[in-house]
């Protein structure tokens, strides 16, 4: 799963993407209004974290802009305004959801995988594939009703896979939610991660498309 | 001080009062003073021609006694005893008028005197002979006590010298004196009455201005109107224009203040969370912060709320239509509860107006219909409608409700305050608080539909 956090405050982004990390999110972080649109119109994020009072472009006109380049990735609005007036007009724009500074990163975490829940199309918080069931709001998976350790690659990977469960996810797309930005990435390490959680989960689970990608499948 | 804060138009009548009466006494001494001399010279005139007359008939005897050359006891020196005498006395006899009768006055001694100036007017056209010097005026006592006044003349008859003396009685002059000045003293008193009257006719009109100032600037204080009006007479004009900018840099004071505040507030935010999300969940105390960071987040809001309303009752009064407002925040309720399905009800009449700014409808809506998705099960209704000037707003939910103590304690300002747990009872407060600003109220009742109905009183637009 991975955030794009568009935040001019160095020290609210660097602590926030850090506890988004410990997370297993993969953050990418814009500091203006500028590259925060730049990064929502070209890169894949299953959502944003997006700050209103961010200075020269508003957040409220990144929003406008990211949904008129039809990028329709759940956006949760940040703002140390609190006033309905401003949520109102956040959400006109085109928000989905909205926490006033400060908050609990417990709090920001749940609203972010339920946000990124619904825009895969799941609405119970619970998605089970098989043996395998992943409990949305604490982004915690289970193989046969005990917690399965994972890192936070393997999580990235999973997580994308069973939100996409019985369908082909592409190599790249899989690279995309799993590698940040600024990492270079390199299609073989995801073959060595999909190897990994196949010990861990078994090796059917994960079925190879071949040059295409991975699905996960309950299919025996 | 007593004096600055005295009434004008006291000032302005006692004012005039006292220059009215001033100039009413000073005309009254000069009128008096004239007409005395009038009367004084007229008198004296006719003393005047007695003694010419006697002059021109006066002569010398062989034996030096002075005679008179016919009779010279004419009116009204013919009445007895009445003041009207003559007397002329000479070396060797004296003459008296018949009027003296067997009385005698004596003559004060006016030889040292200098003879008065000539008497204003022509002189006296039956003055036979030119006396030599004009004769001197005196006043002296009389027989029986009688006040009189006298013309003294000296003249030289045939080489001898005889002194002619003539007296009215002072009545003469005081009498006709007294009786104008009583007339003028009741024709100056009743031009005095009529001029205090006009005056304070002139003070009542010539003040309305300040009185109709003094309305706008209650309205401005009212919030009826932002400004005082220019339209004043030149002489307020500077006043107005005072005032008029006074209350512009009031309002910009006051904007500033306001935005220094809310830059504060909003300013606070980002490091507490930034503190907030720096604190990791298993480091000692983190709890202890945690709601610390909170209690400072509701004392900003509160502040913040609390500057904001200071700065209320702005002069002009807004008008918000409730629908789209409703429709708005159901948008984003909706949005932000998708996890939950709740059925919304809300119609409201696109007429409904509230006289609120819509920030302050936002946020009281707000906080109602956050708490009514939070706890219901599946149902909001939303409801509004005319009560005579104000309008009653009606947020009801199926959800547990809250008991009379809970209710109660809900609406207390500041309650939550130093609570931690989130629910009923900030939104609540702050939205009463901003309700009673405008004059309106916000009462907790149990719902129809089971659950809470939050009423909502504002004054309508």
């Amino acid at each position: 799963m991975k955030i794009l956090l568009v935040e001019d405050d160095r020290m609210l982004a660097k602590e926030l993407a850090r506890a988004l990390r410990e997370e297993n999110f993969a953050v990418d972080i814009a500091e203006t209004g500028e590259d925060g649109q730049h990064l929502g119109e070209t890169e894949s994020y299953d959502a944003a974290v997006l700050d209103l009072g961010l200075p020269k472009v508003p957040g409220v006109e990144v929003l406008l802009r990211w949904r008129k380049q039809q990028r329709h990735f759940p956006v949760l609005i940040l703002t140390a305004r609190d006033g309905w007036s401003d949520k109102v007009e956040g959400f006109k724009a085109g928000a989905d959801d909205y926490l006033t500074k400060p908050f609990r990163v417990e709090e920001l975490v749940m609203r972010l995988r339920a946000l990124a829940r619904r825009a895969a199309g799941h609405a119970a918080s619970r998605i089970c594939c098989g043996a395998l069931t992943f409990e949305a709001p604490t982004g915690q998976f289970e193989l046969d009703g005990l917690p399965l350790k994972l890192t936070a690659l393997e999580w990235r990977v999973l997580e994308c896979l069973i939100m996409r469960k019985e369908t082909v996810v592409e190599r790249g797309l899989l690279s995309d939610k799993v590698y940040e930005g600024d990492v270079g990435t390199d299609s073989n390490s995801i073959e060595v991660i999909v190897a990994r959680l196949r010990r861990k989960i078994g090796k059917t689970m994960i079925e190879t498309e071949r040059g295409r990608g991975y699905k996960l499948t309950a299919a025996q | 001080m007593a004096r600055a804060t005295a009434s004008l138009s006291k000032r302005l009548l006692i004012a005039a009062g006292i220059f009215i009466a001033v100039a009413l006494i000073v005309s009254a001494v000069l009128i008096a003073f004239v007409l005395h001399r009038f009367v004084q010279s007229q008198i004296d005139q006719r003393l005047d021609a007695q003694i010419a007359f006697l002059s021109s008939m006066l002569q010398v005897g062989k034996d030096g006694q002075l005679k008179l050359a016919g009779t010279a006891d004419g009116p009204p020196f013919d009445r007895p005893m009445r003041g009207w005498y003559w007397k002329i006395s000479g070396p060797a006899n004296v003459l008296r008028s018949g009027s003296l009768g067997s009385a005698d006055f004596e003559l004060p001694d006016v030889s040292n005197r200098p003879a008065p100036p000539p008497p204003p007017g022509p002189p006296p056209p039956d003055e036979s002979r030119p006396l030599k010097d004009r004769p001197i005026p005196a006043d002296g006592i009389g027989p029986g006590g009688q006040m009189l006044h006298y013309r003294i003349a000296t003249v030289p008859v045939a080489g001898v010298r005889a002194t002619i003396a003539a007296s009215a009685p002072r009545d003469a002059v005081l009498g006709p004196l007294g009786e104008a000045m009583r007339t003028l003293a009741i024709s100056l008193a009743v031009l005095g009455v009529g001029l205090i009257a006009a005056m304070l006719v002139q003070v009542r009109l010539g003040l309305r201005p300040v009185e109709r100032l003094r309305r706008a600037i209650a309205d401005v204080r009212a919030g009826a109107r932002e400004r005082v009006p220019d339209e004043q007479p030149r002489e307020l004009r500077p006043l107005t224009d005072e005032l008029n900018a006074l209350l512009g840099e009031n309002a910009a004071n006051l904007e500033r203040a306001r935005r220094h505040v809310s830059n504060l507030a909003h300013g606070l935010k980002t490091p507490l969370a930034t503190m907030s999300v720096a604190l990791r969940k298993e480091a000692p105390g983190a709890d202890d912060v945690q709601s610390l960071v909170l209690l400072m987040d509701r004392r900003i809001r509160h502040h913040l709320g609390r500057a904001r309303s200071a700065a209320l009752g702005s002069p002009v009064r807004a008008r918000t239509v409730l629908a789209p407002r409703v429709a708005d925040l159901v948008l984003v309720l909706a949005k932000v509860n998708a996890g939950k399905a709740v059925d919304v009800a809300h119609h409201i009449s696109p007429t409904v107006a509230v006289a609120c700014e819509q920030q302050d409808v936002d946020e009281m809506l707000g906080n109602v219909l956050e708490n009514a998705f939070a706890w219901c099960r599946s149902k909001v209704s939303v409801s509004a409608g005319s009560a005579g000037r104000s309008v009653l707003l009606m947020i009801d939910d199926d959800g547990p409700g809250l008991s009379a103590e809970q209710m109660a304690n809900a609406v207390q300002a500041g309650r939550r305050l130093d609570e931690s747990a989130p629910g009923f009872g900030f939104g609540l407060s702050i939205t009463r608080e901003l309700a009673e600003l405008y004059a309106g109220a916000l009462t907790l009742r149990p719902s129809e539909l089971g659950g809470l109905c939050v009423e909502i009183r504002l004054p309508a637009a």
